[in-house]
């Protein structure tokens, strides 16, 4: 510690203050802490999975249908492939952004807003079959936790589309601020997110659930 | 999907009809009154003197991180008297309903609270006290102290703050509310799973609980996030990791736990909402459910949360024992290092909180070791605070009492914690009162060095200290409640009193609980002189104004500004030198802390929004425990279109010009040089005890600070 | 990192074309992959599970490496610093949960442990 560094210094060679101006980087400070949000995220989905290990035992859907009995698994690998295509849309979003293309990032939006409508239709669709056919959440827990888990996920679908909607009134607005910047790059980390927690719902819950 | 519920329900109204309101409780139906007069007191108040402008630009719209944090510990400070009534009563209720020829009254069998109510109580108890006082506290001076220590203007983002304000606040008013509409949940402060599920608790207290959880909740993860960003992304050129202040250090890790945590819970009680509101099996006992789930999940979140709320307790202490000891703070690096031990093993040990589930002796013993390893970083920081002490000149301040009384009660509750870590031991006292003593003692800690924070803390944000002989006074009367209170819970605890009884069947015990009482008695004299205290410091402020270093031998970066600290923080912001930057200053003589330039600043607007949305969040909750669905989905409509709206707003900062900046800076140093001297360059004001010489001949008796030095206290420089 | 154009932010400067298709491509297989290996019940429950648990984990490294530019560059450290200290804790999260209920169910009878997660012996 300092209690034996106490010789006189030269005040003109210490810098008391900070003279440099430095600006404060806006933009990754907000996509920082968005990444944060993105984490704590992350563990909502952990903490489902959790459940979702706990409640996808054999004697955990009572006796009722399990998701060997109605999961179609090609019908769930189009909608990766909705998701996929999405995130790629995005991803070119971003590209034209790096370019300052605007209307590619507009026309990039569209497309990713597009796929993620159909990969929300794909979901909806399913969900409404399995409810015509008797096949509800509160049939049993492996149920409640096999729905609860994937709708989480399709909500979360839902705001990223809502999101794309407002970034395509701001970026036909205002151009690119740093803020309208700042909020694509958090948008991209949203989105790209949701096809890694994808992977994990298609394979452990869709996949594996065809196992028990 | 949605369930059936007992009971009517309407359209407009849900499930709220007259029949709701306590209007003919003996105890709710007063308090409502007396709340109500003190409601429309404060309104006439306002109104007389012409101070809702005031109120509504200074600090309900405001952004400012420190009016922010002092609203957070205001929140804090009213749940923790709420709090305290309720233990008050659990108090009561215990002592006076002893064997079977003990009286009733007021409708109960014995003593004066019916079971029903008593199980709310209780529920109240532990959720206002944990999620609501001492989180809300914890995060209200974090708040307001780490932008200041990392010499930060401000959060990361305070707009963000100030939305995690208010939806704490609508947390807090929403468990008001259930006192005087409809009740609150009796199935303890964690949730005792099947009973929360809608056949054994058909009415409306299990949501009010929930959803007073889950905006906490969602208040403490956004405040976390933010607190995060300004640590890791604001820090002042030349404040390297390894010059962190320590408090700074125990705020990251402690937010680091709250932010991955925190989920869990939010979690956990979406579950119960599902079950509760959708029919589902998570939690039920039947039917492929499994209740232990729920138990899991909590503690999952809740353990976490238990080092949540201790981490910036120990880096409180931290802060205090060094400037009263008049030392640096003894081995600063294992300190860092225990802090993240604790957060990261905090992960591996919440099985022990249901040893008795029934899971294997592997995953028993593997729980339990985890749990026992905690005593080892404990261990570090204990001995490095005592080390500090060590051949320390120590001054026996108020701040400094709080924190050694704070030490004994770590010592008192982390031993019993260690025999709690084992499992034999722990299946003999499961939920005995022997642990709800032992996790007071632990909370207690962290109520003493809040106490001690506030203090110390008190004269950098108002700018004058709190009365010593005031404070020494709610000192020993707090400590007196808490000896009396928990040494003879201690005692019931191994005599095998159980938890959350209404009625004690066991006479022999009626002794230990009338020293309780006596103990209790104790406590609500302190609450009383913490009146005090405000009201006399706060009247005797121009005689105890202090200027900005004002204990004399503080360290860290947050004195080097004003005290009151201006609402920039830093005219310029500081370039950092050294670990204890003030200590190093006052070394080197450096003690001139009028910046050598002067500079535009940039400071967020003031936005009302957060407000509104704090207002949004309170109907989204008080629809959703109702069952209001149209009130549901307006208000969540308008939180929505209303973060959008924000989002278009590009207009949300200012400029105030270097000259501007220089008049304020001018004006606050002219009210210092008026208050007291300030200190002198070359006088390096009691940085280590083994320094240089030509220090205060400070001998630090108790009751008689500041002896042997000329200058007024608070400038012992 | 001071830039007028918040266009020549790192964070936008990092966007790939290329790293995008590619990750497109590389979890599209991989979930393919699985997809078949499930659909026709090409190995024992056990191994399977192991294929795909290997399949969904390259996924995610790709797509977390290319997409999310989790790397050690200036611009994302902090971003990967957060993520590598969460991980661990996702990993305790789920497993310790998995391992307490599994000795629970086994010794509460609820079901013999080996059946779980095995294929065509349930129903």
């Amino acid at each position: 510690m300092s209690s034996s560094t106490s010789k006189a210094l030269d005040p003109s060679s210490v810098e008391l203050w900070d003279h440099s101006h430095h600006h404060h980087d806006v933009i990754s400070t907000r996509t920082f802490g968005f990444w944060l949000y993105m984490l704590s995220d992350a563990m909502i989905f952990a903490v489902l999975f959790a459940a979702w290990e706990v409640l996808s035992y054999s004697h955990s859907f009572a006796a009722g249908p399990t998701p060997a009995s109605f999961v179609e698994p090609g019908y769930v690998f189009l909608q990766t492939l909705a998701l996929f295509t999405s995130v790629l849309a995005y991803g070119f979003t971003m590209v034209a952004l790096k370019n300052g293309n605007k209307a590619g990032v507009i026309s990039g939006l569209w497309g990713a807003l597009i796929l993620g409508v159909a990969f929300l239709a794909l979901d909806i669709n399913d969900v409404v079959h399995l409810v015509g056919m008797g096949i509800t959440p509160d049939l049993s827990g492996g149920l409640s936790a096999f729905f609860i888990l994937t709708q989480t996920h399709a909500l979360h679908i839902l705001f990223g589309l809502l999101w794309m909607l407002v970034m395509l009134v701001q970026v036909s607005r205002f151009g690119f601020s740093a803020d309208v910047v700042g909020r694509l790059l958090s948008l991209r980390l949203f989105w790209h997110f949701q096809a890694v927690v994808w992977v994990f719902v298609f394979v452990f819950v869709y996949l594996r659930g065809m196992l028990i | 999907m949605l369930v059936d519920l007992q009971g009517p329900w309407s359209p407009l109204l849900g499930r709220l009809a007259l029949s709701q309101i306590p209007y003919e409780n003996p105890i709710l139906a007063p308090l409502f009154v007396v709340v109500a007069i003190m409601g429309i007191a404060i309104i006439a108040a306002l109104s007389y003197y012409g101070k809702w402008g005031y109120l509504w630009r200074e600090w309900l719209t405001t952004v400012d991180h420190k009016k922010i944090g002092i609203m957070y510990i205001i929140i804090g400070l009213v749940m923790l008297f709420r709090g305290f009534m309720d233990g008050l009563m659990i108090r009561t209720q215990q002592a006076m309903a002893v064997g079977p020829d003990a009286a009733g009254y007021m409708g109960a069998l014995h003593g004066y609270l019916t079971p029903y109510h008593f199980g709310q109580i209780y529920s109240a108890h532990g959720v206002i006290m944990i999620l609501l006082a001492a989180t809300p506290l914890l995060v209200g001076i974090m708040n307001v102290i780490v932008p200041i220590q990392v010499g930060a203007r401000d959060m990361a983002y305070p707009y963000l703050n100030a939305v995690g304000l208010w939806i704490t606040a609508a947390a807090a008013v929403l468990v008001m509310a259930s006192l005087f509409v409809g009740d609150f949940s009796h199935n303890g402060w964690f949730g005792i799973a099947p009973i929360f599920e809608l056949p054994y608790s058909p009415g409306v207290g299990v949501d009010y609980w929930m959803w007073v959880m889950q905006l906490a909740a969602l208040g403490s993860t956004l405040g976390s996030i933010n607190i995060l960003a300004t640590i890791v992304k604001m820090r002042a050129p030349g404040m390297t990791w390894l010059r962190l202040p320590i408090f700074t250090w125990a705020s990251l890790a402690t937010n680091i736990i709250a932010l991955t945590s925190f989920p869990a819970l939010t979690v956990a009680l979406a579950l119960i909402g599902f079950d509760r509101y959708l029919g589902t099996h998570f939690f039920t006992a039947g039917l492929g459910g499994n209740l232990m789930l729920y138990t899991d999940l909590f503690w999952l979140w809740g353990h976490p949360e238990v080092y949540f709320v201790i981490l910036p307790a120990f880096g409180m202490l931290s802060e205090i024992i060094p400037t009263f000891s008049e030392k640096p703070l003894f081995g600063y690096v294992t300190m860092v290092l225990a802090t993240f031990g604790i957060a990261g093993v905090s992960w591996a040990v919440w099985l022990h909180h249901f040893f008795t589930m029934g899971a294997g002796p592997d995953v028993i013993s593997f729980f339990s070791v985890a749990t026992m390893l905690v005593g080892i970083p404990t261990g570090v920081k204990v001995f490095n605070w005592a080390f500090t002490m060590y051949r320390g000149r120590l001054r026996f301040e108020t701040p400094m009492l709080w924190s050694i009384g704070s030490l004994f009660l770590l010592l008192v509750g982390g031993l019993t914690g260690m025999m709690l870590a084992f499992p034999a031991i722990n299946y003999m006292v499961h939920n005995s009162v022997f642990v709800i003593a032992h996790f007071h003692s632990m909370l207690l800690m962290i109520v003493y060095a809040i106490f001690g924070a506030v203090t110390y803390w008190w004269p950098k944000i108002f700018g004058f200290k709190l009365n010593e002989a005031w404070g020494k006074a709610v000192f020993w009367l707090f400590t007196a409640g808490t000896v009396g209170v928990f040494v003879p819970m201690y005692t019931l605890g191994f005599m095998g009193m159980t938890r959350r009884l209404d009625y004690v069947f066991n006479t022999q015990w009626q002794l230990l609980l009338d020293v309780q009482m006596l103990g209790i008695a104790f406590y609500s004299l302190s609450v009383l002189a913490f009146l005090g205290l405000l009201y006399v410091s706060i009247r005797d402020r121009a005689k105890s104004r202090v200027s900005h270093d004002a204990w004399g031998t503080t360290h860290s970066v947050e004195w080097m500004t004003p005290s009151p600290v201006p609402f920039y923080n830093f005219a310029v912001v500081p370039h950092i030198n050294a670990r204890d930057e003030w200590s190093w200053r006052k070394e080197h003589g450096f003690t001139d802390l009028r910046p050598d330039h002067y500079e535009d600043i940039h400071m967020p607007k003031n936005t009302g929004i957060p407000l509104i949305l704090g207002v949004l969040t309170f109907l989204l909750g008080f629809g959703l425990t109702w069952r209001i669905w149209w009130l549901c989905a307006l208000s969540l409509a308008l939180i929505i279109a209303v973060v959008i709206i924000r989002s278009f707003d590009a207009d949300t900062g200012y400029i105030i010009p270097a000259d501007e900046v220089e008049r304020m800076e001018r004006a606050h140093h002219d009210r210092a040089q008026a208050a007291v001297e300030l200190p002198q360059a070359g006088v390096p004001g009691g940085v280590t005890a083994y320094g240089q010489g030509n220090k205060p001949a400070a001998k630090g008796e108790v009751g008689a600070p500041g002896s042997g030095i000329s200058s007024p206290e608070g400038s012992r420089a | 990192m001071s830039h007028d154009n918040p266009l020549q932010h790192p964070e936008v400067q990092v966007a790939s074309g290329r790293g995008y298709l590619l990750t497109f491509l590389i979890s599209t297989l991989l979930m393919g992959v699985s997809l078949l290996l499930v659909a026709n019940h090409a190995m024992a429950p056990f191994g399977l599970m192991l294929v795909l648990s290997l399949c969904a984990g390259l996924a995610v490294i790709v797509q977390i490496y290319f997409l999310m530019h989790m790397d050690l560059s200036e611009a994302h450290i902090w971003n990967t610093v957060a993520l590598v200290l969460t991980i661990p804790l996702f990993i305790l999260a789920i497993g310790l949960t998995a391992w307490m209920f599994s000795t629970l169910y086994e010794r509460t009878m609820v079901m013999l442990p080996t059946m779980h997660g095995m294929a065509g012996m349930v129903h």
